[in-house]
Parts: C-alpha cells; sequence; structure tokens
C-alpha cells in the first residue's frame, strides 16, 4: 500500500489510453451521410455523401459478395438502375461503415409527340425498357421495344406502355 | 383547364373590341402559347411492377403513383386486366389531374384466392389518359395513352426448387473474374446446401479451369449469391465459356455463359520505311501483332498523313491481310512523296477489320534519304488520384498514437520506477 498512488496512476493511465483508442477509433470509422437508410426514389441518379472513406461499395444484396467498387474522394452522384441496393463506406485500414439500403423505383413514362395526321413519335421517358403495345382503334396492330431514353416513329390510336419482362 | 378558361375569357374581350392594352398582350400571347404548344402526351406511373409473394387468401393494399409528366389536365381512367383481375379492386377508377398536380399517389387491393398453382401469376393495372377532346387550335392530340404498373405473385413450388442466373463479372486489372450466380429460393422449403461448381472451357472446348463457389444455405423464397474466382491473368485473350452446375441439397440445375479475357485487339509494333529517296515511292512496312486467340481476318492499315495547317496531304491504303493468332504479321502499303518536303508531320495510322478499327496518332519525320516514325511504343498507365483527406487523417491517428505509446512507455519504464524506488 506504500504505491497506492503508482498504482492509482497506472490505472489512469491504462484507462485514458483505453478511452483515447476508443475514441481513435470512433473518429476515424467513416461516416455516412447520405441517402438515408431505407431511401426510396424514383430518380436513376443518387447522391452518396459520406466523411473519412474512399471507396463506396453497392450490391444488391446485404452480404456484399459481388460489390461495385467505386473509388471517391468526396461526395459522389451515381446513376443506378431500379433494384435494392446496399451500400457502405471503406475508410482507412479497411474501416467500414454501416450498411445502408437504398430502393430505386422503377417508373414506366410514356410520352407521345405528334409528328403528323395519325403518326406519332414515341418516348421512353422512364427509367426502364418499355414494351409498347400499338393500337389501332380496339386492334392491336404491333408492339415495339423502346430502350430508355429511345424513340420510335410509330402510327396508331392508342399506345400502352409497360415494364419489359 | 385554366389555360383554357383563360383564353376563352380573352377571345371574347376581343370580340368585344374593348381591349385594354393589357389584356390585348395578354389575349396574343395566349393564343401564341396555345399555338405554339408541341404536341404531347406524357403519362409516368411508378413502380413499374409490384412483386408479392403468395400466401393464401392474402389481402393487401398496394400504391402507386400516376406522374403528370407534362403538367397538363388530365382525365385518368385505372383498370385491372390479366388473369388476376379478379382479385384486385382499384380504389379510384376514374378522377382528373390537374396542370398543378405533378403526380398522384392512387391504390389498389389484392384479395387472392386460398390457392394458386405454383409458378408465376400477373395482372396489369392500366393507367389511361382520355385523349384530349374539343380543343381549339392544332394542341390536340386524338391518341390515347396507358401506362401499366404490373403486379407480380410468386407461389412457391412445391418441396425444394431453385432458380438462378451465372453472371461473370470482370476481368478487372489484375485478370481476376468473379462467376457470380444468384440463387432464388422459389420453393416451399429452405434450401440447406447451396454450391456450384464452374467449369471453363476455350473456344476449341478444351477444359481449363474448375472453381468452386462458396456454399451457403437460402431460406424459401430468399435469395443469395454464390461466387467463385477465376485468375484469368495468364489466360490467353480470346473467348471462353463457363458452364455452372448448381447442386442444391439432391438436385441440381446447369447454367452456360460465354464470355471474353483480354480484347480483341490488334497491335501496332513497329513501323518502318527502308531505302528511300524524297519524291520516290516510300514503302511502309507495319508489323502488327494480334495478341487474341482467333485468327483476325481481313485487315488492313489506313494511313493519313497531314501538313502544317493540320489539312490531309496523303491518304494511302495496305492490301488485306488474314492474321493468326497470337501472331506477328508484315503489312505494307506505299506513300508517293512527290513534291513532299522535308519535315515533320502528324499521322494518324488505322488498323481496319470487320467493322472495327484501332487508331494510333504518329508523327512521320521525313527526310532527304529517310522516314521515321515517331510514337509508337508509349503506354499510358492509370495513376490514382492521391488520397489527401485519408492521407491526413492517417497522419492524425499516427500522432495520436505515438503519442500514447510515448506516454506509456515514460510512465511505465521511467517514471513509476523512478517513484517507486524513492
Amino acid at each position: 500500500m506504500k504505491h497506492k498512488h503508482v498504482f492509482a496512476i497506472d490505472i489512469v493511465l491504462i484507462a485514458g489510453t483505453l478511452l483515447v483508442l476508443a475514441g481513435l477509433i470512433g473518429y476515424s470509422r467513416p461516416l455516412v451521410i447520405a441517402p438515408l437508410p431505407g431511401f426510396v426514389t424514383a430518380d436513376t441518379s443518387v447522391l452518396f455523401e459520406f466523411e473519412k472513406a474512399g471507396l463506396i461499395l453497392i450490391d444488391d444484396n446485404p452480404d456484399f459478395t459481388s460489390p461495385d467498387r467505386i473509388y471517391a474522394e468526396d461526395n459522389l452522384v451515381i446513376n443506378l438502375k431500379p433494384g435494392v441496393y446496399y451500400w457502405k463506406v471503406q475508410g482507412i485500414a479497411g474501416t467500414e461503415s454501416e450498411i445502408r439500403e437504398l430502393t430505386i423505383l422503377s417508373e414506366v413514362n410514356l410520352k407521345l409527340k405528334q409528328v403528323s395526321e395519325g403518326m406519332y413519335e414515341v418516348v421512353n421517358a422512364g427509367n426502364v425498357e418499355l414494351d409498347v403495345e400499338v393500337y389501332d382503334d380496339k386492334e392491336i396492330v404491333g408492339n415495339i421495344v423502346l430502350g430508355i431514353d429511345e424513340s420510335k416513329e410509330v402510327s396508331g390510336t392508342k399506345f400502352i406502355g409497360s415494364q419489359k419482362d | 383547364m385554366r389555360a383554357r378558361k383563360f383564353q376563352e375569357l380573352n377571345l371574347s374581350e376581343a370580340r368585344k373590341t374593348k381591349m385594354n392594352n393589357k389584356t390585348a398582350f395578354l389575349a396574343v400571347f395566349g393564343i401564341l402559347a396555345l399555338l405554339l404548344a408541341p404536341n404531347v402526351l406524357a403519362l409516368g406511373i411508378s413502380p413499374g411492377r409490384t412483386t408479392v409473394d403468395f400466401t393464401p387468401g392474402l389481402e393487401r393494399t398496394v400504391s402507386f403513383s400516376i406522374v403528370n409528366s407534362e403538367n397538363k389536365d388530365m382525365n385518368i381512367v385505372v383498370a385491372a386486366q390479366g388473369e388476376l383481375k379478379d382479385y384486385i379492386t382499384i380504389n379510384d377508377k376514374s378522377f382528373s389531374m390537374s396542370s398543378e398536380e405533378g403526380s398522384r399517389q392512387v391504390t389498389y387491393t389484392i384479395r387472392l384466392p386460398k390457392e394458386l398453382s405454383p409458378g408465376l401469376h400477373t395482372a396489369e393495372i392500366v393507367v389511361l389518359q382520355l385523349p384530349e377532346e374539343g380543343k381549339l387550335s392544332e394542341a390536340y392530340i386524338g391518341a390515347a395513352l396507358a401506362v401499366v404498373t404490373q403486379l407480380h405473385v410468386n407461389v412457391p413450388y412445391p418441396g425444394k426448387y431453385a432458380e438462378a442466373s451465372l453472371n461473370v463479372i470482370g476481368p478487372e486489372s489484375d485478370g481476376k473474374i468473379s462467376f457470380v450466380m444468384p440463387v432464388l429460393s422459389r420453393g416451399e422449403f429452405d434450401l440447406v446446401n447451396v454450391r456450384a461448381t464452374i467449369d471453363i472451357y476455350t473456344s476449341l472446348n478444351k477444359k481449363v479451369a474448375t472453381l468452386n463457389t462458396n456454399e451457403v444455405s437460402i431460406p424459401s423464397r430468399k435469395r443469395k449469391e454464390i461466387v467463385a474466382v477465376w485468375d484469368s491473368s495468364k489466360a490467353p485473350p480470346g473467348p471462353y465459356r463457363a458452364v455452372a452446375t448448381l447442386l442444391y441439397d439432391e438436385k441440381s440445375l446447369t447454367l452456360e455463359k460465354d464470355f471474353e479475357v483480354g480484347e480483341k485487339r490488334l497491335k501496332i509494333e513497329k513501323i518502318e520505311v527502308n531505302d528511300f529517296s524524297l519524291g520516290d515511292i516510300a514503302k511502309f512496312e507495319m508489323l502488327v501483332e494480334n495478341t487474341w486467340s482467333e485468327a483476325v481476318r481481313g485487315v488492313y492499315s489506313e494511313m493519313n498523313i497531314y501538313n502544317k495547317d493540320k489539312k490531309l496531304m496523303a491518304e494511302f491504303k495496305s492490301p488485306t491481310y488474314d492474321i493468326d493468332p497470337l501472331s506477328k504479321t508484315l503489312m505494307v502499303s506505299f506513300w508517293d512523296t512527290a513534291g513532299v518536303k522535308e519535315g515533320t508531320y502528324d499521322s494518324t495510322v488505322y488498323l481496319r477489320y470487320g467493322g472495327k478499327s484501332e487508331k494510333e496518332d504518329l508523327k512521320i519525320e521525313v527526310r532527304e534519304n529517310e522516314i521515321n516514325v515517331i510514337g509508337l511504343g508509349y503506354a499510358i498507365s492509370e495513376r490514382r488520384a492521391p488520397r489527401g483527406e485519408n492521407n491526413g487523417l492517417v497522419t492524425i491517428l499516427v500522432i495520436a498514437i505515438v503519442i500514447l505509446v510515448m506516454i506509456n512507455l515514460l510512465w511505465f519504464l521511467f517514471l513509476r520506477r523512478k517513484i517507486k524506488s524513492r
């Protein structure tokens, strides 16, 4: 008990060291800011905001078995196809952030521009490939497939667009 | 609707010929706006598909958004069609959307029967924008536009049942190719043991590798991935075929996928002109390497030479050649240098084959008795940007840890002993 104060300093030093180490680990851990957990949108351009990380990992399964790896120092806009995604960021020495889920909803969007009498330019303005049924009065007269932003000139009186399988 | 009322109001005022300047301007603007308005109809719907796992007697309300992309007044009709239409109730079958309403949330309720056969069952919710009627001006579209949101109901198969696909990702810069197999457990029961072996074949059907994926268990109606990685860095460039045998419990499933290693590429190794005199015909000998593991046929070179004003001064082609796999061929072309002065000229060489072309920008140094080709053999290496922010973070961490270590060492090895020894 002669060196009681020495042991007290030992304990304070060890506890202090552990606390500082824990703080350093917390400080160096990558931080994800946006998109928020469970974010749902039909916009295919998504802004990823994060701190203390240099690598974004995006996968369509939470096990990250085949992630897309995107090296980025700063916030980054990434174009994604409709679907459910899981993402996280990786910082120094492989430290990883929390995993967040993100859903890009499919949007079927069809645009008709009249070119001449009975003739239309059909435009896929959505974010998925479209199957468009073309009718003349009540009779189906054709079927066209439109890629994203693709357009075709077609004659008809009714146009029905749906997501292609 | 508001735009139309606005225009009608101004037309009636015009008839009265009592317009003041402001209303005259508004009337003209209104008519012009209507006449110049593009003849466009647009309609959106999101999501395009909703997928539901079947449970007997399932009752669920599904919502979707109708998007008024062109911000127009529109009359909408919603109806269900397809195999499951009798199990669907639309909660709002017809309504109007004003030009100010960007989107509207609509719902339908599904009440599924107690039994459905295994597999996929579908229905379509059709949202129809009725044609505009009785509109003044040419901005009238007589066609009807409709968009569909699909309903997919997956009914589990009896026992154990897997659906899978094979995706080939890569090669990465280190030559690694990932074979990723998403597996869906579509049966009533969980899949306990799911794995696959993947055989890699060349275009000559010679097996060059066999890979094993990881092993997973997949609960009923869930999806998981199994992966195998192949190091293709030593494999000759060319087409390959992957044959995957998925083994799940007592059953198996075979999947195939073609993929390529490397690029179908021809490389100009060297261009030489020997025995040359200015004013004569120069014979360009071009050594071309085929790095692909299959022959490339019908290859020819096209060389363009530009003067000091960057204008084309000469264009000459070689005959066509067939280049064997992984071999080199000397291609010859001729340039008539009559009237050409000594100097250095910009040049572009194209290797053209089967709709593709490889391009090299070079400089041609023409002298009295020699032509030198400058610019072959340079390599552009990929460089990664410096990682400033992370370097700063590492520095802070290193300094903090060094200080901690020093404090501890100072205490435990020096100060502590000193105090104890007093």
